[in-house]
């Protein structure tokens, strides 16, 4: 056998790993067959078509695509957040970043091997949705943590800096984030990411249509979010530009009904539409996995959706000079109003992170509850409920009143 | 007009060679050397005719000594009959372009192409 056969004979058996398990016959096929034809040139051009034939059965193109728009991401996000020589918390960032975009490598993988791949592509897809979020938020929130740390040298931005943020060494940059706050955020996104990676993972029964509900109806409570909070949040005084009077009210309290009703409808959905066992005890569990599945997406998309425009507005205003110009189109505000502003609204996308916490938690006990109450436990008759044995035949019995009412019967005293 | 295949020529290149001896397990180079086809070509047909259930495979028992196993393949009966019905416009084709025996027009070029029986 010459060089060429014998490599390409070692870069088969190497490479036929890579085909999925229902395919890896054939490829093992082909590599056998590669010992009847004629040796040299005309085996070799075998072996060739067979590894043409692995690279389209393991979908390597695919999974090529996937890795190279991750680490062009990955790459740009970093160079975007990467601290500059002025920083003085550089090592703390740095940290953060690189933590970040190995986890976002690493988890992956780890859940593959766990629970399986995503098998759907809505889960791909709030895959692929969640960690752009993440790649997003990597320089944005180092734009905005420069900014507020920054201090001017003088003048009026200077006194402004000072009520807002308190004093520092003019021209430095102070404050920001630290190693505790890093090793917070890193915790966050840890458990944040090892949700969404379980949620759609193909060993949990989380219904593809659960997630695309969930993510739809989370998609209309962070638009309605942004419309209430496009610059940070801040409960007190809220800062809407594009609202005003009694819109920027009504707005207001509409996005605080969907906070409650978004994870609460969409479990209730998610809970009716799954295909639940026959087994009552069995259909409760799989009932809540679609409830807690669809409050927790729903609200996390919510959550995420607003943090991320949020954010992502916040920094371009105070990074271009061409978005402030629109932002603030039409008023008539100093340039030491547009640094205060700008210096509150840095401040307020640290609120953001309130939602990205509390939104899941309502999420999961709201999903969970809207699940059970659209789907009750089976007891009624036929029509009441979900699949159900037939009663046996004989006569039909009244159904047994609850305690309350027995108690008020003719025959009870009082 | 006649009604246009639901296979490429290639697919009913194996087809019609799978289906010169019905019963028997072919080879993959074997097809290959029947079909003109290259390895690259051959086996994605033969893996989307085992997916639609025409053809079915195996793994040959008693291998010659030194050599690892071969996969071997033939026509179910849905094959069989999807053979027979691909084979009838190829016979008719190749009546009108009155081509010798044991060839074929494919893709406008003069390729070896299995005797349709």
């Amino acid at each position: 056998m010459n060089w060429p056969s014998r490599l390409a004979s070692v870069t088969g058996r190497v490479a036929v790993r890579l085909v999925p398990a229902a395919r890896r016959d054939w490829a093992e096929a082909i590599w056998a067959e590669a010992h009847e034809v004629p040796a040299g040139w005309p085996r070799l051009a075998w072996r060739a078509g067979g590894l043409g034939l692995i690279a389209k059965e393991g979908q390597m193109a695919r999974r090529i695509g996937i890795v190279t728009l991750f680490a062009g991401a990955a790459g740009a996000a970093a160079w975007g957040a990467w601290p500059g020589s002025p920083v003085s918390h550089g090592a703390a960032l740095q940290g953060g970043i690189l933590i970040t975009l190995a986890l976002l490598a690493g988890l992956p993988l780890l859940t593959r091997w766990w629970l399986g791949p995503p098998d759907s592509r809505a889960a791909r897809c709030l895959r692929a949705g969640f960690f752009a979020a993440v790649l997003v938020l990597l320089p944005v929130q180092a734009i905005i943590g420069l900014f507020v740390g920054l201090v001017p040298r003088s003048g009026i931005n200077r006194h402004t800096f000072d009520i807002a943020i308190g004093s520092g060494i003019p021209g430095s940059s102070s404050g920001g984030p630290n190693w505790g706050g890093e090793i917070w955020i890193l915790i966050f996104t840890a458990c944040s990411l090892a949700v969404v990676l379980a949620l759609t993972a193909r060993r949990t029964p989380v219904a593809p249509a659960t997630l695309v509900i969930a993510a739809g109806a989370g998609m209309v409570l962070g638009i309605v979010m942004y419309a209430v909070a496009p610059v940070g949040l801040n409960f007190r005084y809220p800062y809407r530009p594009w609202l005003h009077g009694s819109a920027a009210e009504a707005v207001g309290v509409l996005a605080w009904i969907l906070v409650f009703s978004v994870p609460l409808i969409a479990g209730a959905i998610a809970g009716r539409r799954c295909h639940v066992p026959d087994d009552p005890d069995e259909a409760s569990v799989a009932r809540a996995w679609q409830g807690v599945a669809a409050g927790v997406v729903s609200s996390g998309v919510g959550a995420v959706f607003v943090t991320v425009f949020g954010s992502s507005t916040t920094a371009l205003l105070v990074k271009s000079a061409l978005v402030r110009d629109w932002f603030y189109h039409g008023q008539h505000v100093t340039a030491s109003a547009v640094y205060g502003r700008e210096l509150y609204a840095s401040q307020n996308v640290q609120g953001y992170f309130i939602l990205l916490i509390g939104f899941p938690i309502i999420g999961v006990i709201l999903g969970v509850f809207g699940a059970a109450v659209a789907n009750p436990t089976p007891r009624l008759p036929d029509g009441g409920g979900p699949r159900r044995p037939p009663d046996p035949p004989g006569p039909e019995l009244l159904p047994t009143p609850p305690d309350r009412l027995r108690s008020t019967s003719p025959s009870s005293p009082g | 007009m006649g009604s246009r295949s639901e296979f490429s020529p290639q697919t009913l290149a194996v087809l019609v060679a799978l289906g010169e001896q019905p019963s028997a397990w072919q080879h993959g180079y074997a097809l290959a050397q029947l079909t003109g086809l290259k390895s690259g070509t051959l086996y994605p047909i033969l893996i989307r005719l085992a997916d639609r259930g025409l053809v079915e495979a195996c793994w040959q028992e008693d291998p010659a000594p030194g050599r690892p196993r071969r996969h071997l393949y033939r026509l179910t009966p849905d094959g069989l009959a999807s053979a027979a019905v691909a084979a009838e416009p190829i016979k008719a084709e190749r009546a009108a372009a009155q081509l010798r025996p044991g060839e074929s027009l494919r893709r406008g070029r003069r390729v070896a192409a299995p005797v349709v029986p």
